[in-house]
């Protein structure tokens, strides 16, 4: 055990093999999780973590730039409906997909900055804003329009960021990408 | 509905109505004796869970201490506390008693909640870090963050800018936001109030405030805070109260001596208020009626009737710039804001919560007096000097379906006989014998058949677990011989015989108890007296059992106990009977309404 | 049941931790097990979000080498006796320190138990810690000794939970305090024994 730097035990990996489309910069890890037969598509310098799940069953996945897609957390997830759209998720960039989190696909946006906290929920077609902040546990509903800015929190409570500090976040993103770089391995080649 | 994980709870005797009684003639230091007529008392009686004022005695055994010297089980309910220390629960820094009528009981350091979220607020530096070269730098190159400073919350990204306020320095937050209004205009403390008014008076001088022409500063009363308006119409009055008794030599009648404007009456209610000795007994003089407060300097402040501004800003803020109740509870009081005596509206107006400050306590018998319970007073240890907890005394039941009726189901089948398992765990390093009552039948609307099969029994003593151990060869018999008497099928699919225990280990019995749930359809037809034909009320499919333990074991009579009663027998031998007997309710699960 | 599979779901070690096969460990070097720790199938623990930047004492040290590790960069320490249920997840908790973003250890106690599907991002954990299932400890917590977090609470960032608590609620709250008479209901000998490759049944 202590030779072994890891214990990852394998994934069956069901379904076909999505066609991708990767930035040279993005770091993906050798354990994050590709499938469906649309498209995927990660731009520069983005960062998918181990046992991270990109979906496309239900659409076209487009992920930003400089956008970290943490552990465990599935983007694409075909809900009950199983319906499929040309867009299945796009998320904008600098966005954050937390631990555990899952968005449905089917049209669903993710604006530039927001973060989608650990175990939150964004349901198909939801139309998530710029800049928003979904706490963890939140669950936003399918179909959901939320204007820029807003933090929901407290089961559904929302309030506006009034902070003003978009500029310093994306700084702080860029830092972590770059500590991230170093950390995971990355291996884009074994999903082309 | 979620399964019921069966429960037991167990009544502290404090408010048994009857012990009660029983204990305040006799002796507190006989308890064998208190013990033995409280049973006497009981016979006949049952207790009922579901009695309102059973809500307040159950108590699951974790939450029961013991008192060593009355021999009896106490409650959260009936301890008295004494407060060992004050300490934050964020910095977990200890405060001093001393500190605590002159600051509060909020910490005064850097600790803050959410206004909006209650989560806990950060202190970060507002400036942006000069970041490019920065990171090529090695790290002893970077310059400290400086100010300003602004509270967060990581939780909700609520910021102490949204209501104006930013801070020269990352501690003592506590001290700067006491001179800060929101908005960042600038509020006097009290102590500075208190200088100012003393300038003012030098200024004048004479020592009396002014009272023909007033120094004002502000002009309008319009930023007097409730604090400052306070401390200036306790100073007003204090001036009258002394132009009075100065002034009052004649006598004047005690007529009219009852209006808010007498100084008699006044200077009842600021002693009331202020807690000082302002009442001067001996000065029972009389003068007619005084001048009330002229200008915001004396505590004058023209009631502002006009809400045109916030209707203005409601209609520009939106119901997101409004406060809910439950923020406005978190509220500190007397937070120093101008509308509504501090009470905020908008969420412009909020302030930081201090936190609220934790105590360490000890606990006390309340008969005896004895500390049953004391923490160590060190913040960051978890040790206790003195914990004398039920557990350690009181054998604990615990509650299973029986195995072998095939898959425990989640609900209870009405008139569908049912087998619990109850082990029962004993605590002490002596044999105790158990015997326990219950009702042939549950009280209340819905009365199942309850039948403990085997209502009397011993359990072993707590021995070292390395004498089990050794032992083993020899537990493993008993078990077996056991197994044997109480069943003939095999283990596991062994059928309950009355009066023969289940299972017995170390420490510990497993007996059965059959339960046959009564049908939860309220009564249509009544027999005689009137009957609630009412719907199922909350929880009233819980089946509960009321059962009556008692337990008894013998002592080693130490010289110690000098106020316990020896055994009834009266023989002076080495050993000692104490017995002690309670109520509890185990829970056993919810009846299908089906 | 009725045949042993050749290869337990367990890997027991010297030291007495059972760790399932299933568990997903990545940058092992970088997680420190006290022995007796019983990790369950889909536990995920990030060890490899090491400390990026060396800690305060050591600045001077000017490792010129590419990739010359501090002598110290455990990620994740877990005491004696802990219990990482089905699907939880660890992760060091990370930030931005002096302009450079790093991730910070995590260290736990002895006899903590997290539930199953929790995420764990806090800074610090002591003993005698119970968290229950679906909860979130948000980066950099602390949570003293004999603390109960109960089902889905939402522990927000750099929140201190002190000892004797019980905390439930989004955002957390202290909402009791552990009895005197609680403090047993913590040891996690017994649950340690319940599994693994030859597990022993729960005694009554």
């Amino acid at each position: 055990m202590s030779k072994r730097h890891s214990i990852v035990p394998p994934i069956s990996q069901a379904g076909p093999k999505p066609p991708v489309q990767f930035s040279s910069s993005i770091t993906i890890a050798d354990s994050a999780v590709l499938t469906g037969s649309n498209p995927i598509v990660i731009h520069s310098e983005s960062v998918v973590h181990p046992r991270a799940r990109l979906e496309s069953l239900g659409g076209r996945i487009t992920i930003g730039r400089r956008c970290v897609v943490h552990e465990r957390s599935t983007v694409g997830a075909v809900g009950t409906e199983g319906r499929v759209t040309e867009n299945g998720v796009t998320l904008g960039d600098y966005v954050t997909v937390e631990v555990a989190a899952s968005i449905e696909a089917g049209d669903t946006v993710i604006g530039d900055g927001t973060t989608v906290g650990v175990g939150a929920k964004v349901g198909r077609g939801a139309v998530v804003g710029k800049h928003c902040t979904l706490t963890p546990h939140t669950v936003v509903a399918a179909g959901e329009v939320i204007p820029d800015f807003t933090v929901i929190y407290s089961n559904g409570m929302r309030r506006m960021d009034k902070r003003g500090v978009v500029e310093l976040k994306n700084k702080g993103q860029a830092r972590q990408i770059e500590v991230l770089r170093r950390m995971i391995p990355s291996n884009p080649s074994k999903f082309q | 509905m979620a399964p019921l994980t069966p429960y037991t709870f167990i009544q502290c005797p404090c408010s048994d109505p009857s012990t009660l009684a029983s204990s305040r003639p006799a002796d507190a230091s006989s308890p064998t004796s208190i013990s033995g007529q409280e049973r006497d008392d009981d016979d006949g009686r049952t207790f009922d869970p579901r009695a309102p004022r059973s809500n307040y005695s159950l108590y699951p055994l974790e939450y029961l201490l013991y008192c060593e010297d009355c021999h009896q089980i106490r409650c959260p309910r009936c301890v008295s506390e004494e407060i060992v220390t004050y300490y934050c629960p964020n910095c977990l820094f200890e405060v001093p008693s001393s500190n605590l009528k002159s600051e509060g009981n909020r910490c005064t350091r850097s600790c803050f909640q959410c206004p909006i979220c209650i989560g806990p607020l950060g202190v970060t530096s507002l400036e942006k870090p000069a970041d490019a070269n920065l990171l090529a730098a090695p790290d002893n190159a970077a310059s400290p963050p400086s100010g300003p400073y602004i509270l967060i919350c990581s939780y909700c990204n609520w910021s102490s800018t949204e209501i104006g306020i930013q801070f020269d320095k990352p501690n003592s937050i506590h001290a700067q936001l006491a001179k800060m209004r929101n908005g960042g205009v600038t509020r006097l403390t009290a102590k500075e109030r208190k200088e100012k008014r003393r300038e003012a008076a030098a200024q004048s001088g004479t020592g009396v405030p002014p009272t023909a022409a007033p120094t004002t500063t502000g002009g309008d009363g319009q930023d007097l805070d409730v604090e400052a308006q306070f401390a200036n119409l306790k100073h007003f009055y204090q001036g009258q109260l002394a132009d009075a008794n100065a002034a009052g030599a004649s006598s004047l009648s005690s007529l009219g001596d009852l209006g808010f404007a007498s100084p008699n009456s006044l200077s009842r209610i600021m002693s009331i208020y202020t807690g000082g000795s302002l009442h001067d007994k001996k000065a029972k003089t009389r003068v007619g009626t005084m001048r009330e407060a002229l200008d915001s300097d004396e505590g004058f402040k023209l009631a502002d009737l006009d809400e045109s501004g916030a209707i203005e800003k409601l209609h520009e803020e939106g119901y997101d710039g409004t406060v809910s109740s439950e923020q406005l509870s978190n509220q500190p009081p007397n937070v120093g804001e101008v509308q509504l005596h501090g009470r905020s509206r908008f969420a412009s107006e909020l302030r930081p919560i201090p936190y609220l400050l934790r105590t360490k306590r000890s606990k006390r018998c309340p008969i005896c007096r004895h500390i049953i319970s004391k923490p160590e007073a060190k913040v960051q240890t978890t040790r206790f000097r003195i914990r004398l907890v039920a557990g350690s005394y009181i054998p604990s039941i615990a509650i299973r379906p029986l195995p072998g009726g095939g898959p425990p189901p989640d609900t209870l089948q009405p008139l569908r006989p049912a087998q619990f398992l109850l082990t029962f765990k004993n605590p002490i390093f002596e044999t105790v014998k158990v015997t326990l009552a219950s009702p042939a039948t549950t009280p209340g609307r819905f009365a199942s058949k309850v039948t403990v099969l085997c209502p009397q029994f011993e359990i072993d003593a707590n021995t070292d677990v390395w004498d089990e151990a050794l032992n083993k060869d020899g537990d493993k018999e008993r078990r077996r011989r056991k197994g044997e008497d109480s069943g003939s099928g095999p283990a596991g699919g062994g059928q309950a015989e009355a009066g023969k225990i289940w299972e017995r280990g170390r420490n510990w019995v497993s007996i059965v108890v059959e339960v046959v749930p009564a049908s939860l359809r309220p009564p249509t037809i009544s027999f005689g007296k009137k009957e609630d034909t009412g719907p199922l009320r909350e929880d009233e499919d819980v089946l509960e059992i009321p059962m009556f333990v008692r337990v008894e074991w013998e002592v080693d009579a130490g010289g110690d106990e000098v106020g316990s009663v020896p055994s009834k027998d009266k023989d002076k031998e080495a050993k000692e009977k104490r017995e002690l007997a309670y109520w509890c309710v185990l829970g056993l699960g919810r009846v299908s309404q089906g | 049941m009725s045949r042993r599979p050749p290869r337990g779901e367990y890997i027991e070690t010297d030291t007495g931790n059972k760790v399932a096969r299933k568990a997903t460990l990545v940058g092992t070097q970088n997680i420190m097990l006290g022995g007796k720790t019983v990790i369950q199938p889909e536990v995920m623990i990030r060890g490899d979000l090491a400390r990026s930047v060396p800690s305060s004492s050591s600045t001077a040290s000017s490792s010129g080498a590419a990739g010359g590790a501090p002598p110290n960069n455990t990620a994740v320490a877990i005491g004696r006796y802990c219990f990482l249920s089905r699907g939880c997840c660890l992760r060091p908790p990370g930030r931005l320190y002096k302009g450079a973003f790093t991730y910070m250890p995590l260290r736990m106690g002895d006899h903590v138990y997290i539930g199953p599907g929790t995420v764990v991002q806090a800074a610090s954990i002591g003993s005698h810690v119970h968290i229950g299932q679906r909860v979130v400890v948000g980066e950099f917590a602390i949570i003293k000794d004999y603390v109960r977090i109960l089902d889905e609470t939402v522990v927000p960032p750099n929140m201190v939970i002190p000892s004797f608590s019980i905390v439930a609620g989004q955002p957390a709250r202290v909402v009791g305090e552990v009895p005197e008479g609680g403090h047993e209901a913590f040891e996690l000998r017994e649950l340690y024994k319940t599994v693994g490759n030859n597990p022993q049944p729960a005694p009554s």
